[in-house]
Protein backbone atom coordinates (compact mmCIF):
# COMPACT_ATOMS: atom_id res chain seq x y z
CA UNK A 1 0.00 0.00 0.00
CA UNK A 2 3.08 2.41 0.73
CA UNK A 3 4.36 1.65 -2.86
CA UNK A 4 0.82 2.66 -4.25
CA UNK A 5 1.13 5.80 -1.97
CA UNK A 6 4.52 6.82 -3.28
CA UNK A 7 3.61 6.02 -6.73
CA UNK A 8 -0.02 8.99 -6.44
CA UNK A 9 1.90 11.50 -8.41
CA UNK A 10 2.68 8.64 -11.73
CA UNK A 11 -0.98 8.10 -11.30
CA UNK A 12 -1.52 11.03 -11.94
CA UNK A 13 0.76 11.87 -14.51
CA UNK A 14 -0.65 8.53 -16.33
CA UNK A 15 -5.03 9.11 -15.78
CA UNK A 16 -5.00 7.26 -12.78
CA UNK A 17 -6.88 6.44 -9.92
CA UNK A 18 -5.83 4.20 -7.31
CA UNK A 19 -8.09 2.62 -4.41
CA UNK A 20 -7.88 -0.47 -2.31
CA UNK A 21 -10.67 -3.28 -1.30
CA UNK A 22 -10.74 -5.26 1.61
CA UNK A 23 -12.65 -7.62 3.97
CA UNK A 24 -11.65 -5.45 6.81
CA UNK A 25 -14.19 -2.76 8.78
CA UNK A 26 -14.17 0.62 8.20
CA UNK A 27 -12.40 1.41 11.49
CA UNK A 28 -9.87 -0.67 10.85
CA UNK A 29 -9.23 0.38 7.68
CA UNK A 30 -9.20 4.24 8.70
CA UNK A 31 -6.56 3.06 11.36
CA UNK A 32 -4.84 1.43 8.81
CA UNK A 33 -4.80 4.28 6.73
CA UNK A 34 -3.75 6.47 9.36
CA UNK A 35 -0.81 4.55 10.11
CA UNK A 36 0.71 4.35 6.88
CA UNK A 37 -0.32 7.92 5.94
CA UNK A 38 -2.91 6.90 3.26
CA UNK A 39 -4.83 9.35 0.97
CA UNK A 40 -5.36 7.46 -1.43
CA UNK A 41 -9.56 5.48 -0.83
CA UNK A 42 -9.74 2.24 0.95
CA UNK A 43 -13.05 0.13 0.41
CA UNK A 44 -14.42 -1.74 3.13
CA UNK A 45 -16.41 -4.57 1.33
CA UNK A 46 -17.07 -7.06 4.34
CA UNK A 47 -20.10 -8.76 2.57
CA UNK A 48 -17.09 -9.83 0.22
CA UNK A 49 -18.97 -9.51 -3.25
CA UNK A 50 -16.24 -7.89 -4.82
CA UNK A 51 -13.70 -10.49 -3.88
CA UNK A 52 -16.28 -13.30 -5.51
CA UNK A 53 -17.01 -10.78 -8.51
CA UNK A 54 -13.01 -10.46 -9.02
CA UNK A 55 -11.67 -14.01 -8.18
CA UNK A 56 -10.24 -13.31 -4.96
CA UNK A 57 -12.30 -14.56 -2.12
CA UNK A 58 -10.70 -18.03 -1.40
CA UNK A 59 -13.01 -20.39 0.16
CA UNK A 60 -13.90 -20.53 3.75
CA UNK A 61 -11.24 -17.73 4.75
CA UNK A 62 -12.01 -14.67 5.66
CA UNK A 63 -9.81 -12.07 3.77
CA UNK A 64 -8.92 -11.81 0.11
CA UNK A 65 -6.33 -12.78 -2.10
CA UNK A 66 -3.72 -10.19 -3.22
CA UNK A 67 -4.39 -8.93 -6.90
CA UNK A 68 -3.87 -6.09 -8.77
CA UNK A 69 -6.81 -5.12 -11.45
CA UNK A 70 -6.39 -2.21 -13.75
CA UNK A 71 -10.03 -1.21 -15.39
CA UNK A 72 -9.76 1.16 -18.56
CA UNK A 73 -12.24 4.33 -18.71
CA UNK A 74 -14.84 1.88 -20.41
CA UNK A 75 -14.75 -0.27 -17.28
CA UNK A 76 -12.78 -3.31 -19.09
CA UNK A 77 -10.51 -4.94 -16.98
CA UNK A 78 -7.13 -4.67 -18.79
CA UNK A 79 -4.56 -6.14 -16.39
CA UNK A 80 -4.63 -9.13 -13.20
CA UNK A 81 -1.85 -9.91 -11.23
CA UNK A 82 -1.97 -11.67 -8.26
CA UNK A 83 0.40 -11.35 -5.06
CA UNK A 84 2.41 -8.19 -3.85
CA UNK A 85 1.96 -5.64 -6.88
CA UNK A 86 5.10 -5.51 -9.11
CA UNK A 87 5.00 -1.47 -9.24
CA UNK A 88 6.92 -1.23 -12.45
CA UNK A 89 5.08 -2.94 -14.35
CA UNK A 90 1.88 -1.59 -13.45
CA UNK A 91 3.63 1.66 -13.85
CA UNK A 92 4.26 1.00 -17.42
CA UNK A 93 1.21 -0.94 -17.80
CA UNK A 94 -0.70 2.72 -16.91
CA UNK A 95 1.82 4.77 -19.47
CA UNK A 96 1.13 2.49 -21.99
CA UNK A 97 -2.57 2.38 -21.76
CA UNK A 98 -2.41 6.67 -21.20
CA UNK A 99 -0.72 6.66 -24.73
CA UNK A 100 -2.83 4.37 -26.41
CA UNK A 101 -6.02 6.68 -25.00
CA UNK A 102 -4.60 10.05 -26.37
CA UNK A 103 -3.95 8.51 -29.76
CA UNK A 104 -6.59 10.71 -31.81
CA UNK B 1 -8.56 18.82 -37.67
CA UNK B 2 -6.78 18.22 -34.59
CA UNK B 3 -8.56 16.06 -32.17
CA UNK B 4 -8.09 17.08 -28.29
CA UNK B 5 -6.24 13.59 -26.99
CA UNK B 6 -8.76 11.84 -24.80
CA UNK B 7 -7.10 11.12 -21.52
CA UNK B 8 -7.79 7.87 -20.34
CA UNK B 9 -9.39 7.06 -16.69
CA UNK B 10 -7.50 3.97 -15.35
CA UNK B 11 -8.32 2.71 -12.39
CA UNK B 12 -6.04 0.30 -10.70
CA UNK B 13 -7.67 -1.65 -8.54
CA UNK B 14 -5.71 -3.18 -5.65
CA UNK B 15 -8.73 -6.45 -4.35
CA UNK B 16 -6.99 -6.89 -0.80
CA UNK B 17 -3.82 -7.41 0.77
CA UNK B 18 -1.80 -9.74 2.65
CA UNK B 19 1.34 -9.68 4.27
CA UNK B 20 4.13 -10.97 1.68
CA UNK B 21 7.88 -10.75 1.22
CA UNK B 22 10.33 -12.68 -0.37
CA UNK B 23 13.73 -13.49 0.16
CA UNK B 24 15.68 -15.21 -2.41
CA UNK B 25 18.93 -15.70 -3.85
CA UNK B 26 20.13 -14.83 -7.95
CA UNK B 27 22.24 -17.15 -9.14
CA UNK B 28 23.79 -14.48 -11.83
CA UNK B 29 26.29 -12.20 -9.89
CA UNK B 30 24.93 -8.76 -9.89
CA UNK B 31 28.22 -6.96 -9.58
CA UNK B 32 31.52 -6.71 -10.75
CA UNK B 33 34.74 -4.93 -9.47
CA UNK B 34 35.74 -1.84 -11.26
CA UNK B 35 40.34 -1.21 -11.21
CA UNK B 36 39.96 1.56 -8.57
CA UNK B 37 38.80 -1.05 -6.06
CA UNK B 38 34.83 -0.03 -6.20
CA UNK B 39 31.54 -2.14 -7.06
CA UNK B 40 30.00 -1.31 -10.29
CA UNK B 41 26.09 -3.07 -9.17
CA UNK B 42 23.73 -3.68 -12.19
CA UNK B 43 25.69 -1.25 -14.20
CA UNK B 44 23.23 1.24 -12.02
CA UNK B 45 25.25 1.76 -8.60
CA UNK B 46 29.02 1.97 -7.71
CA UNK B 47 30.34 2.27 -4.22
CA UNK B 48 32.92 1.41 -2.27
CA UNK B 49 32.41 -1.94 -0.76
CA UNK B 50 33.21 -3.05 3.00
CA UNK B 51 36.17 -4.97 3.97
CA UNK B 52 36.56 -8.84 3.98
CA UNK B 53 34.60 -10.56 6.29
CA UNK B 54 31.45 -8.80 5.62
CA UNK B 55 28.77 -11.02 3.57
CA UNK B 56 26.49 -10.00 0.78
CA UNK B 57 23.10 -9.42 1.26
CA UNK B 58 20.32 -9.73 -1.28
CA UNK B 59 16.87 -9.18 -1.01
CA UNK B 60 14.80 -10.11 -4.50
CA UNK B 61 12.70 -6.56 -5.13
CA UNK B 62 9.67 -6.30 -3.95
CA UNK B 63 6.96 -4.12 -1.88
CA UNK B 64 9.08 -2.64 0.93
CA UNK B 65 12.27 -4.68 0.65
CA UNK B 66 15.67 -3.35 0.27
CA UNK B 67 17.92 -3.66 -2.67
CA UNK B 68 21.22 -5.02 -1.12
CA UNK B 69 23.08 -4.98 1.95
CA UNK B 70 25.86 -6.55 3.92
CA UNK B 71 26.51 -8.11 6.94
CA UNK B 72 28.92 -9.03 9.73
CA UNK B 73 28.50 -11.56 12.68
CA UNK B 74 30.06 -9.72 15.04
CA UNK B 75 32.52 -11.33 17.98
CA UNK B 76 29.93 -12.22 21.44
CA UNK B 77 27.02 -13.68 22.52
CA UNK B 78 23.27 -13.43 20.18
CA UNK B 79 22.36 -11.06 19.11
CA UNK B 80 25.35 -10.05 17.93
CA UNK B 81 25.81 -8.56 14.41
CA UNK B 82 25.84 -5.77 12.14
CA UNK B 83 23.84 -4.74 8.92
CA UNK B 84 24.02 -2.50 6.64
CA UNK B 85 21.91 -1.67 3.43
CA UNK B 86 20.79 -0.07 0.45
CA UNK B 87 17.18 1.08 -0.10
CA UNK B 88 15.48 2.25 -2.76
CA UNK B 89 12.13 2.17 -1.43
CA UNK B 90 12.78 3.31 2.67
CA UNK B 91 9.45 3.19 4.49
CA UNK B 92 6.94 6.24 4.48
CA UNK B 93 5.67 7.77 1.39
CA UNK B 94 6.88 11.62 1.92
CA UNK B 95 9.52 12.75 -0.47
CA UNK B 96 10.63 15.65 1.78
CA UNK B 97 13.18 14.24 4.87
CA UNK B 98 11.48 15.61 7.35
CA UNK B 99 8.28 13.56 7.41
CA UNK B 100 9.32 11.29 5.78
CA UNK B 101 11.86 10.06 8.77
CA UNK B 102 9.07 10.26 11.05
CA UNK B 103 6.86 7.94 8.90
CA UNK B 104 10.31 5.43 8.39
CA UNK B 105 10.57 5.01 12.08
CA UNK B 106 6.98 4.17 12.59
CA UNK B 107 7.72 0.82 10.93
CA UNK B 108 11.51 0.14 11.30
CA UNK B 109 12.49 -3.12 12.80
CA UNK B 110 9.14 -2.70 13.21
CA UNK B 111 8.80 -6.64 14.17
CA UNK B 112 11.44 -5.83 17.11
CA UNK B 113 8.67 -3.63 19.30
CA UNK B 114 11.22 -0.60 20.14
CA UNK B 115 10.90 2.42 21.12
CA UNK B 116 13.91 4.49 19.74
CA UNK B 117 15.92 7.30 20.81
CA UNK B 118 17.65 9.77 18.77
CA UNK B 119 21.12 10.53 19.41
CA UNK B 120 22.05 12.67 16.37
CA UNK B 121 20.26 14.09 13.32
CA UNK B 122 21.94 16.04 10.93
CA UNK B 123 21.76 17.17 7.48
CA UNK B 124 24.24 15.87 4.97
CA UNK B 125 25.31 15.73 1.41
CA UNK B 126 24.78 12.77 -0.06
CA UNK B 127 24.37 11.11 -4.02
CA UNK B 128 25.24 14.57 -5.15
CA UNK B 129 22.66 16.28 -2.98
CA UNK B 130 21.65 17.38 0.48
CA UNK B 131 20.26 14.60 2.78
CA UNK B 132 19.47 13.27 6.31
CA UNK B 133 21.33 11.36 8.91
CA UNK B 134 19.63 10.08 11.92
CA UNK B 135 21.32 8.18 14.93
CA UNK B 136 19.08 5.92 16.54
CA UNK B 137 19.34 3.78 19.91
CA UNK B 138 16.57 1.39 20.51
CA UNK B 139 16.42 -1.12 23.59
CA UNK B 140 14.76 -3.99 24.67
CA UNK B 141 14.52 -4.56 28.55
CA UNK B 142 12.27 -7.95 28.16
CA UNK B 143 15.22 -9.70 25.67
CA UNK B 144 18.04 -7.22 27.18
CA UNK B 145 19.03 -6.42 23.69
CA UNK B 146 19.93 -3.12 22.04
CA UNK B 147 20.53 -1.79 18.94
CA UNK B 148 22.34 0.83 17.48
CA UNK B 149 21.56 2.37 13.90
CA UNK B 150 22.18 4.80 11.33
CA UNK B 151 19.80 5.74 8.72
CA UNK B 152 20.88 8.41 5.78
CA UNK B 153 18.10 9.88 3.69
CA UNK B 154 18.86 11.06 0.14
CA UNK B 155 17.18 12.01 -3.41
CA UNK B 156 17.36 10.13 -6.47
CA UNK B 157 15.64 12.25 -8.67
CA UNK B 158 12.02 12.85 -7.10
CA UNK B 159 12.03 10.47 -4.58
CA UNK B 160 13.70 9.23 -1.08
CA UNK B 161 16.30 6.56 -0.97
CA UNK B 162 17.95 5.25 2.21
CA UNK B 163 20.60 3.97 3.64
CA UNK B 164 21.02 2.07 6.97
CA UNK B 165 22.76 0.12 9.47
CA UNK B 166 21.82 -1.75 12.54
CA UNK B 167 23.94 -3.19 15.08
CA UNK B 168 22.64 -5.39 17.57
CA UNK B 169 24.20 -6.20 20.80
CA UNK B 170 23.23 -7.70 24.29
CA UNK B 171 22.34 -5.13 26.86
CA UNK B 172 25.37 -5.17 28.73
CA UNK B 173 27.71 -5.11 25.78
CA UNK B 174 29.19 -2.38 24.14
CA UNK B 175 28.85 -1.13 20.20
CA UNK B 176 31.83 -1.30 17.55
CA UNK B 177 31.79 1.64 16.01
CA UNK B 178 33.97 1.33 13.53
CA UNK B 179 31.48 -0.55 11.45
CA UNK B 180 30.00 2.72 11.48
CA UNK B 181 32.77 4.29 9.72
CA UNK B 182 32.66 1.58 7.13
CA UNK B 183 28.78 1.78 6.48
CA UNK B 184 29.30 6.24 5.90
CA UNK B 185 32.33 5.19 3.38
CA UNK B 186 30.01 3.59 1.72
CA UNK B 187 27.39 6.04 1.55
CA UNK B 188 30.10 8.94 1.08
CA UNK B 189 31.40 6.33 -1.99
CA UNK B 190 27.85 5.80 -3.36
CA UNK B 191 26.95 7.45 -6.67
CA UNK B 192 24.52 6.46 -9.19
CA UNK B 193 25.73 5.41 -12.94
CA UNK B 194 22.14 6.17 -14.62
CA UNK B 195 18.61 7.71 -14.15
CA UNK B 196 16.18 5.51 -11.79
CA UNK B 197 13.38 3.68 -13.48
CA UNK B 198 11.02 6.44 -12.36
CA UNK B 199 12.96 8.95 -14.00
CA UNK B 200 12.77 7.71 -17.05
CA UNK B 201 8.95 7.20 -16.87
Amino acid sequence: MEGHQRNLYLYERFNARVLGVSRDDVITLAYFAKSLDLTFPLLSNVTAFLGVYFDTQPEGRPIFGRRTVIIDKKGVIRYVRDGSPDFKDILLFLKKLNQEGGKP
Amino acid sequence: MKRKGLSILCLVLVVAWLSGCATTETTKKPYKLSQQGTVIWEDEFEFLPPPPGWKLLRVEAGENDINFGFMREDPGPFPSVTTFAYDEEPFGCTPGFEKREKEFFKRFLFNAILQFQILEKKKVQVVGGEGLAVTVEGKDPIKKEKVRAKVVFGKRGDRVVGFYITQWRPMDASYDLSAFEIFDKFVTSFKFLKKSFYETL
